[in-house]
């Protein structure tokens, strides 16, 4: 076995085995991937037993890199092992399915091993600073700001609002939707002097050394111009700065992040903010993946969407959507349209159920194939953001 | 949730449950440390992560309760169906 697999599988033993000889699959009906294939080597109990296999010799990455593309990063394996939810606090240690699944990607990628769909993408971001997304705006470093033309918003100070590729070339009305808020709100905020992509997706898809080197660029950017807050709407770039940046910034990160939809929650708490114009909508809201199960975050959009006049809201517990999925994460749609695709229609084929005309969501990443199942299907997409200024008379 | 590096890798002090046991947030227990050290080593835990975990296990004991719980029976009840 060459020496970064040996590395790599005594890294992992101890969690491997962990699985292995649990071998429970509490994970397994949770598992969005699961749900629409039903392959078993496309699980996270699979992605554990393979790395059992490795360090006993008896399989190499090659073999397996292929399967593990399988995976949106949705979080609800991890957190539905009990590894994770009975006993991952008492131990300090818990199922990290999300982390493994990376691992292995930037294995394989480190050994030259890359999936062609995704080797494009990053070469494509290394070039032009941002994700290649297809949108109204050509994705260029001298475009990035456009969203926000006629809002006259600073660059810098002491806040910044970060904009995620998806949303600043593509869903544009989500970023200046959330620009007005703030302004109503009298909230203080700048622009970056010169964003480049999080880095987050490149090291999902395993391309850990770009990852790292545009968090570097982003971080020394905040540095000289003296941000102290970095506000972030999207909740990929969320887990990013609050997982992968600390992971590489260690100590030396001081930089405070701040959830927007929690800003905004407090500030329609506090008064500062009041819904009033009414939305007659029959919606239910989906929890994007990253805010629900991987960072326990479901209260404030709620809270929200019943501060806003007008919505008739059917609302599906947080317990319940820990298996539910857009497939938008995880690089999945890059390399596996057709099974994003598929996750997306069974998540619009829930809320066809309760009868409602529009999905609510907080993630940029989720809408596009959201959007696209449920326009068979009479359901709008809608952004939770955008629901608000609607509601608060600063529509986009 | 306003995320800050420090503060999320300072866990509030331990306290001493029992030999076995501490405690740093209120009804939350942690493993002994010392106890961990040789077969399994402790993760990072960021202070968000341990709550984070403590309360969607209560969010899903609730729900658990929700869907099957919907009538309490005695031990005594159980032994009796079992040895019938
Ligand atoms: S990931 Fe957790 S729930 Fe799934 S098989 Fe492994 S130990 Fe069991
Ligand atoms: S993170 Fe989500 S998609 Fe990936 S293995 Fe776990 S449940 Fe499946």
């Amino acid at each position: 076995m060459p020496d970064p697999e040996k590395e790599f599988a005594e890294e992992w033993r101890d969690a491997a085995y962990n699985c292995f000889s649990s071998g429970h699959k509490f994970c397994r009906e949770v598992c969005p991937v699961m749900q629409v294939t039903r392959n078993e080597s496309w699980s996270p109990t699979a992605f554990h037993a393979n790395v059992v296999a490795m360090e006993k010799g008896e399989l190499e990455v090659a073999d397996v890199a292929a399967d593990y593309v399988n995976c949106t990063g949705c979080g609800a394996c991890e957190l539905r092992c009990p590894n994770s939810l009975f006993t991952g606090d008492f131990y300090r240690f818990r199922t990290r399915t999300v982390d493994l699944v990376k691992a292995v990607r930037g294995l394989a990628v480190e050994q030259g091993l890359h999936q062609p769909g995704w080797q494009r993408w990053n070469l494509l971001t290394d070039e032009r600073r941002h994700e290649p997304v297809l949108g109204a705006t050509p994705v260029e470093q001298a475009r990035v700001r456009d969203w926000a033309d006629g809002l006259d918003l600073p660059i810098g100070g002491e806040s910044i609002l970060f904009v995620d590729c998806e949303a600043a070339f593509h869903r544009t009305s989500v970023p200046r939707s959330v620009a007005r808020i703030l302004n109503l709100a009298g909230y203080p905020f700048g622009l970056m002097n010169e964003q480049w992509c999080c880095g987050g997706p490149a090291a999902e898809m395993g391309y850990e050394e770009q990852a790292r080197r545009f968090a570097r660029h982003n971080l020394d950017d905040w540095r000289a111009a003296g941000v102290r807050r970095v506000l972030v709407l999207d909740p990929h770039d969320y887990i990013t700065f609050t997982e992968d940046y600390p992971k590489y910034f260690g100590d030396a990160y001081d930089i405070e992040i701040v959830l927007v939809v929690e800003l905004l929650a407090e500030l329609i708490r506090e008064g500062r903010l009041t819904p009033h114009v009414p939305v007659e909508r029959a919606v239910t809201y989906h929890d994007p993946c990253r805010l629900n199960k991987r960072k326990g975050v479901w209260r404030e959009p709620r809270e929200i969407l019943r501060a806003i006049p007008g919505l008739t809201f059917h609302d599906v517990d947080r317990v319940t959507q820990w298996s539910y999925c857009s497939g938008g994460g995880g690089g999945l749609p890059v390399e596996k349209p057709e099974l994003t695709a598929k996750i997306s229609e069974q998540r619009v084929g829930k809320a066809a159920e309760l009868g409602v005309d529009t999905l609510v969501s907080a993630c940029p990443w989720s809408e596009r194939p959201l959007s696209e199942a449920g326009a068979a299907r009479s359901i709008d997409v809608v952004d939770l953001h955008e629901l608000l200024a609607e509601s608060l008379g600063v529509a986009p | 949730m306003k995320y800050r590096y420090q503060e999320e890798m300072s866990p509030p002090p331990a306290r001493r449950a029992t030999d076995v046991a501490i405690t740093r947030f209120e009804h939350v227990y942690e493993v002994e440390p010392g106890l961990m050290t040789e077969h399994v080593t402790q993760q990072t835990f960021p202070n968000w992560d341990t709550l984070r975990l403590v309360r969607s296990r209560a969010d899903h004991l609730a729900w658990m309760h929700r869907h099957f719980a919907d009538k309490v029976i005695s031990g005594e009840e159980l032994l009796h169906d079992l040895d019938e």
